[in-house]
């Protein structure tokens, strides 16, 4: 579990050129980058690239010979204009910078909801993510491990090994409506993580996904919102309730980054119990004044 | 030519039991393979449901190339190609019991069949029920789709499980790359179980073991596919010719696996004979020989008086209404939900032939065989049991797999708008009714774009006297289809706090729950 990148990079940014940096050669040691990037513009692979050299290029995140777990939302048979799974294009570009950064292997899976091949395939996934070179596979029931996580209401639970096996994780979720917690955005992609009866979490949805993200640390965290779901989540079905915004927020603090995310949908932060919870116990910033982000134009 | 016929029996054995494992998902909406062709090709299907209710699939006029090689040729369908028929020889070959003579020779018990083959003709006239049950092609699939194959997954999987938790890793290693090749081309995706697949698995075993009693036990006096062929077969051409240098030695009659009488008693019974070569290859004189020859007089008798056919037929006739007495027509137990694009109850009955195709290729092993919820006439039929597995939103596969259309096969479009049921909530166990839980796990599971099951958000003060806000779920009848997806996860696992019946269901619309005014 790489959790080195959560701490020590909330310093203030002392310089606005740390914004401009582009260096994709590695770590930029010197400059602090900001929090988190939105990107905004009509190709996702152009937004995804430009958010992560704002950000100080995807080295400073995958080293060569990495093995890296890819999670993307695959959790309903839907086709990607539903939104209801990450976009399959973000999926296959975010694999792409992996290789690029010299990553060993890129795996790609989710527990989903429906009937995985189904997910697999309609949602477009497991192709794209195929065709990029990543190993793609179904969950495998018996590779789960009963972890303590040391949570408020979450401890033993198991959790599929790829995930604490590997060298880096990159949390690709994509933002939509939920029923219960309002929204579904980065923390509660970690569902798609852990085993059953993992439907018991919304008898305590906040302070399980606050668990959730205290024992779950990415080294990146891609917020889909090329297209966000309003109403209808988490699978909605309707296109009447798909919003096209065409934009990524890619950054290091899952909480800043759902935070923010609410905007997308009108909110605020303090709107989604979670991440109220999950500020509370220090996991991220909840406060968007006291996060440093940059918002981008990609043309 | 004995030889020739092994490998067409292998063969086609092969392509049976491929055909059963392509029986599934493989990324496709559409089946990619010709998965039901043996049933397809089964002429009593296709004839019984000519007569039964005036229409025929285009698919089923295959049966016509069985029907055609029977009259040219003879029963060549029952030794050259049957899937049953090979297992039989399989299981005799295995029993290993010494033949004797007597067994290849003709006795009147061989005329069961017949009176088997009548009294399903006749009750087939008005519901396919019986046949489904005896005619061979839907006793196979049935048997290895539900209770045999998926023992052998079970057997499989527990062994390759076994090796990844225990051995050392570099055995482990290779065991899992078999398993893995295994479960991409042979295995299921998930274990299937089947609520009668002991039953049905121990049944097919038993009718195996019968080849200790007599060869091809089946073949010779139950099968009525067989019966039927024997029957088409009155006119063929092909026949067995002895030539003088026979010695009426017998070894011929002791390798007749069906009591063809090849060389002794009666002579050559035509209507038994299933053209194995085994007489010609066993006769030391080489006078046995197939070829084309002008009749003799007994070789077509099924020995079939007139006063048996009538009773025969008479019975067959008189099973319908025992049948239809059932109260499962006028009442239908409520938890007996078809699948999506099934007819009307009576039709589905006058079609269902029982083949177990659909519950072999549901995604989620949510088809089940019934036992008794549909009337005895129903036996084996599909039900979907929630929590065994719901109806994917988006999946077609059943309709597209019925042989007989017994399942409308539904573009997908109007399969989600098919209600095959209403869902309802039982307050006493449902966690936010019931304990001021909140929970919500059906709704985010509810596939309907407009969410069939909505939230009243009420406050209350709690019995601790804080006040709560809760998320009660709560049904929209418009809306649900009964997919069944909220009883399928519903995390009281034991007896789900919302659960489907069949009210509702768009297949019988006498039996619709609601009022409402046109929108």
């Amino acid at each position: 579990m790489a959790g080195v990148f959560l701490a020590g990079l909330r310093a203030p940014l002392t310089s606005a050129a740390a914004l401009a940096s582009t260096g994709r050669g590695g770590p930029a040691k010197e400059v602090s980058h900001p929090t988190f990037v939105v990107a905004h513009g009509p190709a996702v692979e152009r937004n995804l690239r430009s958010a992560l050299d704002a950000l100080g290029g995807i080295s400073r995140f995958v080293a060569k010979g990495d093995i890296v777990v890819v999670k993307p939302n695959i959790g309903w048979d839907r086709v990607p204009e539903q939104a209801a799974n990450t976009d399959p294009k973000l999926v296959y570009s975010v694999i792409e910078m992996c290789y690029e950064a010299g990553a060993k292997k890129v795996k790609v899976f989710d527990k989903s909801c429906d009937d995985p091949r189904r997910c697999y395939v309609r949602s477009g996934i497991a192709d794209s993510a195929r065709k990029a070179g990543a190993e793609v596979k179904f969950v495998d029931e018996r590779n789960f491990r009963q972890v303590d996580m040391k949570g408020a209401v979450l401890n033993k639970w198991p959790v599929y090994s790829e995930v604490l096996d590997c060298d880096k994780i990159i949390n690709v979720p994509v933002a939509k409506h939920h029923g219960m917690s309002r929204l579904t955005m980065s923390i509660k992609n970690w569902m798609g993580v852990i085993g059953d009866p993992r439907g018991k979490l919304h008898q305590q949805m906040d302070l399980s996904l606050a668990d959730l993200a205290r024992f779950f640390k990415p080294t990146l965290t891609v917020l889909d919102a090329t297209r966000i779901l309003v109403a209808n989540g988490p699978q909605g079905g309707n296109l009447k309730d798909v919003r096209t915004l065409n934009t990524l927020v890619v950054g290091t603090d899952q909480v800043a980054i759902d935070s923010y995310g609410t905007t997308l949908f009108g909110l605020k932060g303090a709107d989604l119990g979670y991440l109220v919870a999950a500020a509370k116990v220090r996991i991220g910033q909840i406060d968007l004044k006291k996060v440093r982000f940059s918002s981008i134009e990609v043309t | 030519m004995a030889n020739l016929r092994r490998v067409s029996q292998v063969v086609f054995l092969l392509a049976f039991f491929f055909l059963l494992t392509r029986t599934q998902y493989l990324g496709k909406d559409e089946i990619g393979y010709p998965v039901k062709i043996f049933l397809d090709l089964d002429p009593l299907f296709a004839g019984l449901l000519l007569l039964s209710s005036y229409s025929i699939k285009p698919i089923l006029l295959l049966s016509l190339i069985t029907v055609a090689v029977s009259l040219l040729f003879g029963r060549f369908f029952c030794g050259w190609f049957c899937p049953l028929g090979t297992l039989h020889n399989a299981a005799g070959k295995v029993a290993g019991r010494p033949k004797k003579t007597e067994h290849g020779l003709y006795t009147r018990n061989l005329r069961w069949k017949y009176v088997i083959l009548v009294v399903v003709v006749f009750s087939g006239l008005f519901s396919m029920s019986l046949l489904g049950v005896l005619d061979p092609l839907s006793l196979t699939v049935r048997s290895f789709a539900t209770g045999i194959g998926p023992a052998f997954e079970f057997l499989t999987r527990s062994a390759f499980d076994g090796l990844y938790a225990r051995a050392p890793w570099w055995i482990s290693r290779v065991s899992e790359t078999v398993y893995g090749f295994l479960r991409q081309y042979v295995l299921a995706f998930n274990q299937p179980r089947f609520l009668q697949g002991a039953l049905l698995g121990t049944v097919f075993i038993v009718l195996l073991a019968l080849n200790l009693s007599r060869s091809r036990f089946w073949c010779r006096y139950i099968c009525p596919l067989g019966a039927l062929l024997a029957v088409f077969s009155k006119a063929s051409l092909v026949r067995l010719r002895l030539s003088n240098a026979c010695g009426k030695c017998g070894k011929c009659v002791g390798v007749c696996p069906t009591g063809a009488s090849p060389a002794m008693g009666d002579g050559w019974r035509k209507a038994e004979c299933i053209f194995c070569w085994n007489c010609v290859e066993a006769c030391p004189e080489r006078a046995a020989s197939f070829g084309f020859a002008p009749p003799t007089k007994k070789e077509g008798r099924t020995d079939l008086s007139r006063r048996a056919f009538l009773w025969s037929a008479g019975a067959g006739l008189l099973t319908v209404p025992l049948l239809r007495i059932s109260p499962a027509l006028t009442k239908p137990h409520p938890r007996l939900i078809r699948p999506p694009g099934a007819l009307s109850e009576k039709e589905f009955l006058e079609r269902c032939v029982k083949c177990s195709e659909c519950m072999k290729v549901c995604l989620t092993n949510g088809l089940q065989p019934t036992l008794l919820e549909a009337g005895l006439e129903g036996v084996w039929s599909p039900v979907l049991v929630p929590r065994m597995g719901y109806c994917e939103y988006s999946c077609t596969l059943c309709g597209q797999i019925c042989p007989t259309g017994a399942i409308k096969k539904l573009p997908v479009e109007e399969k989600r708008k098919t209600v095959i049921g209403l869902a309802f909530i039982n307050k006493n166990r449902c966690l936010p009714h019931a304990f001021n839980v909140n929970c919500i796990v059906c709704e985010e599971h509810c596939p309907t774009p407009q969410k069939a099951i909505v939230f009243e958000e009420i406050s209350k003060i709690g019995p601790d006297g804080k006040e709560i806000t809760l998320k009660l779920p709560v049904v929209v009848p418009e809306l649900c289809i009964g997919c069944g997806i909220c009883e399928y996860k519903c995390p009281v696992s034991d007896e789900p706090a919302i659960y489907v019946t069949n009210i509702n269901e768009s297949r019988s619309p006498e039996r619709s729950l609601l009022l409402t005014p046109k929108k």
